[in-house]
């Protein structure tokens, strides 16, 4: 089943290129327009190395070695001065290698000076006009001398004098077709190259795109050098560079075979080079007939092969991806072997030879689909990238959504627990606090004559009210905000005693604690009350004084809080119950915040000292 | 106001509004006892009719009435008496109560616990020009006027007349510094910091409606 399957694949594929090669042969064999024949020169005599003969146009001459010994053919045309409206031209379609044109002897044209006219693979057709003084009324002598340099036999076709009017677009056309259009195409493999280079040159893996530049470069320097007839600055170098066909195919084949995925063969790979290099050394070291011999007899054989395999390796690339880029380049192929077949037959002499050649013509359309299968191949790339972030970009979105909704658990879940956390904590404050006050002013009211005892002990419940409400407020780590709120209510608690209340605060107080929360506050102002409460209810003080202070010790700064009172003092850890009780407090709630409590009293009075930590901890660990 | 600071106390009229019985008589006793000349209500109708018999020199008033709110009375009061001082009766002095009266026209407060001479001493200060204010009022204002994405919790509050000068103070007396280091700190005297105070009071006063929606388009609460 595959494999009928793949032999109808391949059938078409062949169905394909054979549709292709015939209408290839079509159009090479298609005749172009010729001038209209009256205008052909004929009855030519041939004069060549001493022999005289007749010749009918087109003929061919012998290769020769001389430069110095052109074949010269020598005609005659009629102009008649009374029908001739405008100037006359005497044009030359074809010839290889180069031509000299004498009109009543003297010379017109010498087609030599023209670079393009000296390649014998361009088909490059001349026209000059004839200086109407040269013209007499009747017959005029038409002399041409051909000049032959290899390494084909020299070659003289049809040749018209007549009305350059009508001449003229003739020789417009063939200039278009075989002259501009190969220049056009120079140009644009040399566009290629480059492509090809900076691809190259960031893609440093890709082997075959350097290849194909290399390929490229070496088609493009190709058009436009001179040949050695143009006598070059450097002619070695030139003629090896104008005979670097076989390199040339021989890179596109390599490439040919890196691109469609064949491993590159280790012993048989550099082998395909060999006719290229041998060429190369050939054009440097040997003179320039021997070049072109080995050229003729070498390269294009080599060019040939190159192409063939070229063809197998693009067709059987084509059976197994069927990609657009396979069939681009095997159709390609298939257009430069047809023509390349052509011009080797015509060469040879087993088909009509009209010297012209196409292979360079036709490499125009493998260029074609090298272009475009490349362009193919970039943009599926692309594609393919496209696909590829917008596949990224799904999975990403899943996965944020994913995060976020986990997050959002995760901030519910840690809300619920601050909450909870925060509930546990006001209960214990209003417990220690409030709850005992309220339970003392039950008990003061049911004894009945405690009235202001009973009003002590609302106002301590109001107090700590405030207390809590006041340490639920956020003061962004400022203990001084927290401070500042206790004072007022301290000088309120005071000032019924007649107690004055010393602040001594400057600016900036105290430093600012980033991780303080409210459960510090509560413990440090309760600290600070257990002290003055004492300070009025036991030691019967007159003044209490309040000290902020920020201390530079141990490289680092220390907040501390100073209480003093001028009252009776007691002694530390004596038979005053409810004050030791008191100090016990203190020092719990100090360590809970990891602050150090310093007491000293005496009869002079009592100091509390606190501490501050460098930071204080984050969970309190004490509370059990 | 030199001239009211000498005023001997019989001659300051208080109007005081207070529907719990035992805190008016608290309170009441507290500012008779001091020779202030005291005419007292109980709701927001008994305080109308006060208030159409007899301007006092001084409001005193609770903020939930039996019959309504005493923000009502207070705004009235300022609209139509604009000398009287007003003060508001809070039982915890906080944020909530004393900073939504100040926004109607009060310039003080009185915690109801307070002790008589305390009550005495405050509505005296506030006759001389005086107002009280403490250190969470004040750390609550400041913060308000800390520009934040998500304004804190608690009633409007309208900060933007202040001036920075009477941000740092309100700022030195949230951290609980004495009026003469604010004064000594920001190089002024020591006499004008109570003046601030009250005109910063005045400042955060929303005037009339009128007034409101002008400040509430200037800050782009409102687009017209």
């Amino acid at each position: 089943m595959r494999a009928r399957h793949t032999a109808s694949r391949l059938l078409q594929y062949l169905l394909l290129q054979a549709l292709i090669a015939i209408l290839c042969i079509f159009v090479l064999v298609h005749p172009l327009p010729e001038p209209p024949s009256n205008y052909v020169v004929t009855g030519f005599q041939l004069n060549d190395r001493g022999e005289t003969r007749r010749a009918t146009l087109p003929d061919f001459v012998p290769t020769r070695a001389s430069m110095q010994d052109p074949a010269v053919f020598t005609g005659h045309f009629t102009w008649s001065a009374r029908e001739a409206d405008g100037g006359w031209s005497v044009y030359l379609p074809r010839f290889t290698n180069g031509v000299v044109v004498l009109v009543n002897g003297v010379e017109v044209l010498d087609s030599r000076r023209d670079p393009t006219a000296n390649r014998a693979d361009r088909a490059t057709p001349e026209i000059a006009v004839i200086p109407a003084s040269l013209l007499r009324d009747g017959a005029n002598e038409l002399v041409i001398r051909l000049f032959v340099w290899g390494p084909i036999s020299g070659f003289l076709d049809k040749v018209y004098a007549g009305p350059d009017a009508s001449l003229r677009r003739y020789y417009e056309r063939r200039t278009l077709l075989f002259v501009t259009l190969p220049a056009v195409f120079s140009a644009w493999q040399g566009i290629l190259a480059v492509i090809l280079i900076v691809m190259w040159a960031m893609r440093r893996g890709e082997a075959a795109y350097g290849a194909l530049a290399a390929a490229m470069a070496l088609g493009a320097i190709q058009g436009f050098l001179p040949s050695a007839i143009d006598q070059p600055a450097f002619p070695e170098l030139n003629s090896t560079l104008l005979t670097a066909g076989p390199t040339e195919s021989a890179c596109v084949l390599a490439f040919g075979i890196l691109f469609f995925g064949r491993k590159w063969p280790r012993v048989l790979g550099p082998l395909i080079f060999i006719p290229g290099v041998i060429v190369a050394l050939v054009g440097l070291f040997g003179n320039p007939v021997v070049t072109r011999q080995i050229f003729l007899y070498l390269g294009v054989p080599a060019i040939l092969l190159h192409l063939l395999l070229l063809a197998l390796i693009v067709g059987w690339s084509e059976m197994r991806r069927q990609d657009v880029p396979s069939l681009l380049l095997g159709c390609g192929v298939t257009v430069v072997l047809t023509s390349i077949l052509h011009d080797v037959l015509e060469v040879a002499g087993f088909i009509a030879d009209d010297r012209l050649f196409f292979t360079r013509l036709s490499y125009s359309a493998m260029l074609v689909a090298i272009g475009a299968g490349l362009t193919f191949r970039f943009a599926q790339a692309l594609n393919r990238v496209d696909g590829f972030a917008a596949h990224l970009a799904i999975q990403l979105h899943a996965a944020e959504d994913k995060l976020k909704a986990s997050f959002a658990r995760e901030q519910e879940r840690e809300r619920a627990a601050a909450l909870s956390r925060e509930r546990a904590r006001l209960m214990r404050d209003l417990h220690d606090g409030l709850g005992g006050q309220l339970v003392s002013i039950v008990a003061l009211s049911e004894r009945g004559t405690e009235g202001g005892r009973i009003g002590e002990a609302a106002r301590a419940a109001l107090k700590d009210l405030r207390l809590v409400i006041d340490s639920m407020d956020d003061i962004g780590g400022d203990l001084m905000l927290a401070l500042g709120s206790w004072r007022d209510r301290a000088a309120a608690q005071l000032r019924p005693h007649d107690i004055a209340l010393d602040w001594r605060a400057a600016p900036p107080g105290l430093p600012v604690y980033p991780e303080l929360r409210p459960w510090h506050v509560i413990q440090i102002i309760r600290i600070l009350d257990e002290a003055v409460t004492n300070a009025v209810k036991h030691a019967g003080a007159k003044h209490v004084a309040v000290s902020i202070e920020t201390r530079m010790e141990g490289g680092g700064e220390h907040g501390c809080i100073t209480v003093t009172d001028d009252g009776k003092g007691f002694s530390i850890g004596g038979e005053n119950r409810p004050a030791s009780r008191g100090l016990r407090n203190m020092r719990n709630r100090a360590a809970r915040c990891g602050a150090v409590l310093e007491l000293s009293s005496g009869a002079g009075g009592t100091t509390v000292r606190l501490q501050l930590p460098r930071r204080f901890p984050e969970g309190d660990a004490a509370a059990g | 106001m030199a001239s009211t600071e000498q005023l001997p106390a019989q001659e300051i009229t208080i109007l005081l509004v207070e529907d719990d019985p035992p805190t008016l008589w608290r309170l009441q006793d507290a500012l008779v006892k001091a020779g202030f000349d005291v005419a007292a209500a109980q709701n927001l109708a008994e305080a109308r009719a006060s208030l159409a018999a007899r301007i006092p020199r001084v409001l005193l008033t609770d903020l939930q009435l039996p019959d309504g709110h005493g923000v009502e009375l207070i705004r009235e009061t300022r609209a139509r008496h604009p000398d009287t001082e007003i003060m508001v009766i809070s039982a915890l002095g906080d944020e909530e109560t004393v900073i939504s009266a100040i926004t109607v026209g009060a310039t003080g407060y009185i915690l109801k616990d307070a002790f008589p001479s305390d009550i005495a001493a405050t509505v005296r200060d506030l006759v001389a020009g005086h107002s009280p204010i403490s250190a969470s009022i004040a750390r609550f204002i400041v913060r308000r006027t800390q520009a934040n994405a998500e304004p804190p919790p608690g009633p409007e509050l309208n900060t933007a007349k202040l001036t920075p000068r009477e941000i740092d103070i309100l700022w030195g007396i949230a951290k609980g510094f004495s009026y003469a280091e604010i004064a000594d700190n920001l190089g002024m005297s020591r006499q004008t910091v109570p003046g601030h105070i009250k005109s910063i009071y005045r400042k955060l006063e929303v005037h009339t409606r009128g007034e409101a929606v002008f400040e509430a388009v200037q800050q782009g609460l409102i687009k017209l």
